[in-house]
């Protein structure tokens, strides 16, 4: 059975969790501070020893595929989560637990940006967020959806390379004039040409199918320059998933996003026309490094009226996204309403031109 | 002796150029670059016309050429009318001697009068004379008599549209316009309010990662701009109305 690791209090053996707030882990029980080992050598996780104990669980080969049993080293408790489930908490005892060997050898991440907003922060931005929208449900506003919103480390690869491309364009230049009869208009086309290198820094894809990958991008971008060397006690009190996307597979997206970023820098270079459009474009990556990295990010799944809805806030800049369900009752209600006043708004002037 | 022949070159010189420029001569309604006509045949026609157009107020013009300075015959026929009249409302009906082709252009609200039908049967009127003086005054005959017709028509339209226009006024002219302006008003609302609820939508995958880009980073290696080629349209201005 695999291992887990239980942040633990050194004063009073209590489970302790990161605090986003001061940086620090901190236990709840007695409110002690401490710091977190970055050699990983935490002497509150060594004075633990781990026991391992054989779940007597009589699942098939084919029920337990893909999931993996963890016993809680606080009550004992049998944890049953998905395999690529790195940290999360024990549903019997609350302690927050991580999966240890999700995150270990090969499967460590270089880097994590720690939380550095906490929960309440999530919950006004999302407030926020919701308050900015119009024809929102107002079911939806409801406190006890606010309570779904969990904290959740996301794997993300990080693309660092130096790309040589070259990108063409057809442009056009829009003269007019008149005269006392017609109006001209000449049309002058030119074929350009771009080419040159440009490096990039860490480019970020989602490494979790567990996440829609469009809504990691949503949140992007993150301050890589406050990640840290990775350590499991930052894990402690969020949630956390192990890469199930290579990062051979994330290549192509990293490909497809540094393409586009050529063709539209070297697009900025064309200047002096009226109409630019790209015509194809080709690059060459060079000094190619990715690293595996977790990104702090609050997640909110609920559902309304049978569909799915997830929002997500960036938990270093607090940047919120996702789609807000619309009240179809009050967008209609409303087109009528505004259709109607400007339907008589119409034929109010009509009777005015009529009147002069 | 030289004295005498230098004179006769002169006058025959002169002669010639007179003679050319009066076959090419334009008038306001016939234009006959390919000196078909006669001076004294010109001058009938025209006046012809300039009672037609004085009549009913379109401009029936006839263009004979045999070269279209490189433009279709309709191109050709719109600028021998533009040139020559100030009329908007008018008809030209230009043959192309050279390959025997004809283009009809018409201008303003001519076409309400003489329809396409009526235009066919002033081509024929035109083309089935052998002369080209008499083909020009069938064509004249025909617009007239077309003309004609169509006023009457006119006429006998007004005198409904006036009788309606009193029962209009009867009902109240704007109700009418109650469904059409309530469906003009429900569509741009629905538009308006379809946009607004559309910002509900804030998840979108990046398009670049210009954002990751190293700062100053970007090092333009190869640059060209080439012109390829240019076009030049031309659309001509709406006119403004006579006010009366």
């Amino acid at each position: 059975m695999p291992a887990i690791t239980e942040q633990k209090c050194p004063c009073c053996g209590g489970g302790v969790q990161f605090d986003s707030g001061i940086q620090k882990l901190k236990c709840p029980y007695c409110d002690t501070e401490f710091e977190i080992n970055q050699s990983g050598n935490d002497a509150a996780t060594e004075a633990d020893s781990i026991s391992w104990s054989n779940a007597d669980n009589q699942w098939s080969a084919d029920e337990t595929d893909g999931m993996s049993v963890y016993v809680c080293n606080s009550c004992s408790g049998e944890i049953v989560a998905d395999s690529t489930t790195g940290a999360a908490k024990c549903p019997y005892c609350d302690n927050p637990v991580v999966m240890k060997g999700k995150f270990s050898g090969a499967l460590r991440p270089d880097l994590v940006i720690p939380f550095k907003l906490d929960k309440n922060t999530a919950k006004e931005a999302l407030k926020k967020h919701i308050s900015t929208k119009k024809f929102v449900p107002k079911a939806f506003l409801s406190g006890n959806r606010l309570e779904e919103i969990k904290g959740v480390y996301v794997p993300h690869w990080l693309f660092t390379c130096d790309a040589v491309g070259n990108a063409n364009y057809k442009a056009k230049k829009i003269k007019k004039w008149s005269d006392a009869n017609y109006d001209y208009t000449e049309t002058s086309y030119f074929d350009i040409y771009r080419s040159g290198s440009i490096s990039f820094d860490n480019i970020p894809v989602d490494g979790s199918t567990k996440m829609p990958d469009d809504l990691m991008e949503s949140v992007e971008p993150f301050d890589l320059s406050q990640a840290v060397d990775f350590n499991t006690a930052y894990l402690a009190g969020y949630l956390a998933d192990k890469y199930d996307v290579t990062a051979e597979e994330s290549m192509p997206r990293a490909n497809e996003r540094i393409r586009q970023s050529i063709i539209d820098s070297f697009k900025e270079t064309v200047k002096g026309y009226d109409d630019v459009e790209n015509h194809g474009a080709s690059m060459n990556v060079a000094n190619g490094l990715y690293k595996y990295a977790l990104y702090p990010v609050w997640i909110l799944n609920t559902k309304w009226n049978g569909e799915n809805f997830t929002f997500a806030m960036n938990g270093q800049t607090g940047k919120f996204v996702g789609n807000i369900p619309t009240d179809k009752k009050a967008v209609t209600k409303a087109s009528l309403l505004l259709g109607a006043g400007i339907g008589a708004l119409i034929y109010g002037l009509l009777w005015l031109i009529e009147l002069l | 002796m030289t004295k005498r022949f230098v004179a006769i070159l002169i006058a025959v010189i002169m002669s010639l150029t007179l003679m050319i420029s009066a076959s090419a001569y334009t008038y306001q309604y016939i234009s006959d670059s390919a000196g078909k006509l006669t001076y004294d045949e010109i001058d009938e026609l025209e006046a012809y016309a300039e009672d037609i157009e004085s009549s009913y107020g379109i401009c029936v013009m006839l263009c004979i050429t045999e070269d279209t300075d490189g433009m279709s015959d309709i191109g050709y026929a719109e600028k021998i009318y533009a040139e020559n009249t100030d009329n908007e409302n008018g008809i030209i009906l230009l043959h192309n001697d050279s390959d025997n082709t004809y283009a009809v252009f018409t201008s303003g609200n001519a076409d309400e009068v003489i329809d396409s039908e009526a235009v066919n049967e002033m081509r024929t009127a035109y083309d089935s004379n052998n002369s080209y003086y008499g083909g020009i005054s069938d064509y004249y005959k025909a617009a007239e008599s077309l003309l004609a017709n169509g006023e009457a028509v006119s006429d006998n339209q007004e005198t409904v549209t006036t009788e309606n226009d009193t029962s209009d006024e009867k009902d109240g002219v704007g109700i009418i316009w109650i469904p059409v302006s309530l469906g003009i008003g429900l569509l741009i609302g629905f538009l308006i309010i379809n946009s607004i609820a559309s910002k509900n939508k804030s998840v979108h995958m990046q398009k670049n990662a210009t954002v990751y880009t190293r700062p100053g980073s970007m090092i333009i290696t190869g640059s060209a701009d080439n012109f390829l080629y240019k076009n030049v349209e031309r659309k001509e201005k709406p006119k403004q109305e006579n006010k009366k």
